[in-house]
């Protein structure tokens, strides 16, 4: 067939193909060639296609490894910074990364992405556990065929992290619900308290709505603590609480344990006007813009900051250190931190925009002055 | 020009083949690309990912030839794990008869589809709509939205047979498959089937009872997708009510029936075309992940591919027409 474009060979030659699949593609004929051009054309925006890696720093030469991490919700914009994490991780150390998983949080899709990375024979595997026995079987082959797997961002339950995984790499789950339960209750001495929970159930957030019942039950105080469930889709999510609160209309705490919530428990807050009836504390999880807006606004007094980037980057670390020293430098359990945001710290948290927050792709050096806050 | 000749006559014998090659064609180069594609461990990967969606395109392909459509299969998908744990855990029934009953439940609630649609006139997209939501109450009412363990009775050979060893899922879908491709073929009730989604004023006229045909139609759909939903949940080895994503499984069977030539406007329609349907999907999803290719663009590549591979289908239908005439 006609002679392809030079343009056309050059984008092929610049892509890592094997000679059968080069040829074809330059020769095929029809629908064929042209599915399999614009599929190699696309595929090589991945990370994959990179020269191997020499020396770095101290480090060896390694052959151009792959980590695959499996994520519940892979286009959700909380795990953006978390990609950028990871990112700029192998950069660094000249390995790659894959983004994959379930877009909906649909357990059985993480599990074939997961037996794909592993007969795709993956170096490393990272993992958000967020079911309790969806995972065992998977990490237990992955293992079994010399794949180190850490989890990050989720483990399983509080007494089961239902994985044999290395270690595990995020916030403490239930520790940090029981951390959002302490500080409401500074403010609250009595009456009800709700929180909200987008997906009852999912390990990434359960351990947290348990652990703020359980912090509310120790306190003693005369506290009506009920979980409501909201809804993953944050509109949806947005009328369930918006309903609560007009049945609702003295309650004395909200919480909530995930991003979507927390950001429309500050809209509702606003609409309402809450804080002139019996609202006495507001707040919940992570860092999005209308949750910032909220705490400054005063809707909400706190959020907690789990450095999503963190979460991204240091398992791509472990999974390193393990490989390129044999299994000796084994992975370690690391809690990705508990920030507690409130209005005095809010501000550079709205006016900076850096890729260590997600919200840009820029690599730039973020200033900072003053004294560093402490008790 | 001989090769293309028996070729456009090989296609012109079966309406599958255009599908047929457009998944071999795939697997070639997702082979080519990732040679580890074609393992046997990927493939397992493959068949788990394609057999479920198959099963409940079986059921959609009989629906859509009758000439009616049920969304709500997904949601009897998610529900039926559910029901025989309840059955098994808190009214002590064995595991097999457990699973039975949910199958006998899920025929009820396939009754209900096809009672509403057909003897109270609502349409079918409308009926199943309304009970996908119910269904999805009663999903996550009864399980507080809980994911829950497998129960101890259905573990062990039962869960190893009906899902979670490596060829269980695609066995019991190749044999699915064969069975309905015969009934749809070969069989009274396929030819009455056939008949009230391509001519229902003349079906019911020539003495067909249209109405037990589509009602049967709805019901074999929501056991099909109830049997399916146990397996799945056997295999990822958890009840989980978000299993299958509700309209997600829907969504990717009737994909997987049209894929495969079965047409949305009634009286024509493959249950093999639908199998390999299911197949390119999967393939599609696997091969691109195997690539390495990250979320984000994934769904770029996903539905060009998608787009790309079915022109090519319908290129590859129009010369089988050409070499018929």
């Amino acid at each position: 067939m006609g002679k392809s474009h030079p343009k056309v060979t050059e984008a092929v030659d610049t892509l890592d193909l094997n000679p059968v699949t080069r040829r074809r593609l330059l020769t095929g004929t029809g629908m064929f060639s042209a599915s399999l051009a614009a599929t190699a054309l696309l595929g090589a925006c991945s990370d994959k296609q990179q020269s191997a890696a020499g020396e770095i720093g101290n480090f060896p030469k390694t052959p151009k490894w792959k980590f695959v991490f499996v994520n519940h919700v892979t286009t959700n914009p909380f795990f953006t910074p978390t990609q950028y994490g990871a990112e700029d991780a192998c950069k660094l150390l000249g390995v790659g990364y894959q983004w994959t998983g379930s877009k909906d949080s649909i357990v059985a899709e993480m599990v074939n992405a997961t037996n794909t990375a592993i007969t795709g024979k993956a170096d490393g595997l990272a993992l958000a556990v967020v079911d309790k026995s969806a995972f065992k079987a998977p990490v237990d082959q992955a293992l079994d065929a010399g794949i180190p797997v850490v989890s990050y961002n989720a483990d399983g339950a509080r007494d089961d992290p239902g994985t044999n995984r290395l270690a595990y790499i995020g916030q403490g789950l239930y520790e940090s619900g029981y951390e959002l339960g302490r500080r409401a209750l500074e403010k609250v001495t009595g009456g009800d308290v709700v929180g909200f929970i987008a997906t009852p159930g999912q390990l990434n957030i359960q351990p947290r709505i348990d652990g703020a019942t359980q912090a509310i039950k120790d306190s003693g105080k005369p506290i009506n603590f009920t979980a409501v469930a909201t809804n993953a889709d944050i509109t949806k999510g947005l009328s369930i609480i918006d309903a609560y609160v007009q049945g609702h209309p003295n309650v004395a705490g909200m919480l909530a344990v995930d991003a979507g919530s927390t950001q429309s428990i500050g809209q509702v807050v606003e609409k309402y006007k809450m804080r002139d009836k019996g609202l006495k504390v507001a707040g919940g999880f992570d860092l999005v813009p209308e949750t910032l807006a909220a705490i400054k606004g005063g809707s909400l007094d706190y959020t907690i900051d789990q450095q999503p980037y963190l979460q991204g980057f240091l398992p791509v670390l472990a999974l390193y250190f393990y490989k390129i020293s044999g299994g000796l430098l084994f992975p370690a359990e690391t809690n990705t931190g508990l920030l507690f945001v409130t209005k005095d710290g809010v501000e550079p948290y709205q006016t900076t925009k850096t890729r260590y927050e997600g919200s840009d792709t820029a690599k730039k050096l973020v200033d900072r002055s003053g004294a560093i806050p402490h008790p | 020009m001989g090769f293309a000749r028996t070729a456009g006559e090989a296609l012109t014998r079966r309406r599958e083949a255009s599908v047929a090659v457009v998944a071999i064609g795939l697997m070639i180069y997702f082979q080519l690309s990732a040679p580890v594609f074609l393992t046997h461990d990927n493939l397992v990967n493959i068949a788990q990912a394609a057999a479920p969606t198959a099963i409940v395109a079986v059921g959609i392909v009989l629906l859509l030839v009758s000439g009616e459509i049920d969304l709500s299969v997904g949601m009897v998908f998610a529900l039926a794990p559910f029901l025989m744990r309840y059955a098994v855990d808190f009214y002590g029934v064995p595991a097999i008869p457990a699973i039975l009953l949910a199958f006998v439940l899920a025929a009820g609630i396939g009754f209900v589809n096809g009672f509403i649609s057909i003897r109270l006139r609502v349409p079918s997209f409308v009926t199943t709509l309304g009970t996908f939501y119910f269904l999805q109450g009663v999903v996550l009412t009864t399980s507080h939205a809980y994911p829950a363990e497998i129960p101890e009775p259905a573990r062990g050979d039962i869960q190893r047979w009906l899902g979670a060893g490596d060829w269980a899922e695609l066995t019991w879908c190749l044999i699915i498959v064969g069975v309905f491709h015969v009934v749809l073929t070969r069989t009274r009730w396929g030819l009455h089937t056939i008949s009230v989604g391509g001519n229902l004023l003349g079906a019911t006229e020539a003495g067909i009872k249209a109405t037990r045909i589509k009602i049967g139609n709805f019901m074999i759909t929501s056991v099909l997708g109830a049997f399916a939903g146990i397996m799945e949940a056997f295999r990822v080895n958890t009840i989980d009510p978000n299993l299958g994503g509700g309209t997600g499984v829907t969504f990717t069977a009737i994909s997987a029936a049209v894929i495969g030539g079965t047409a949305l406007a009634g009286g024509s329609g493959t249950v093999i075309g639908a199998f390999l349907g299911a197949v390119v999907l999967a393939e599609l999803q696997n091969g691109f992940n195997l690539i390495g290719i990250s979320a984000n663009p994934f769904f770029l590549v996903l539905g060009t591919a998608i787009l790309v591979s079915m022109v090519a289908n319908q290129y590859l239908s129009r010369l089988r027409r050409a070499g018929r005439t």
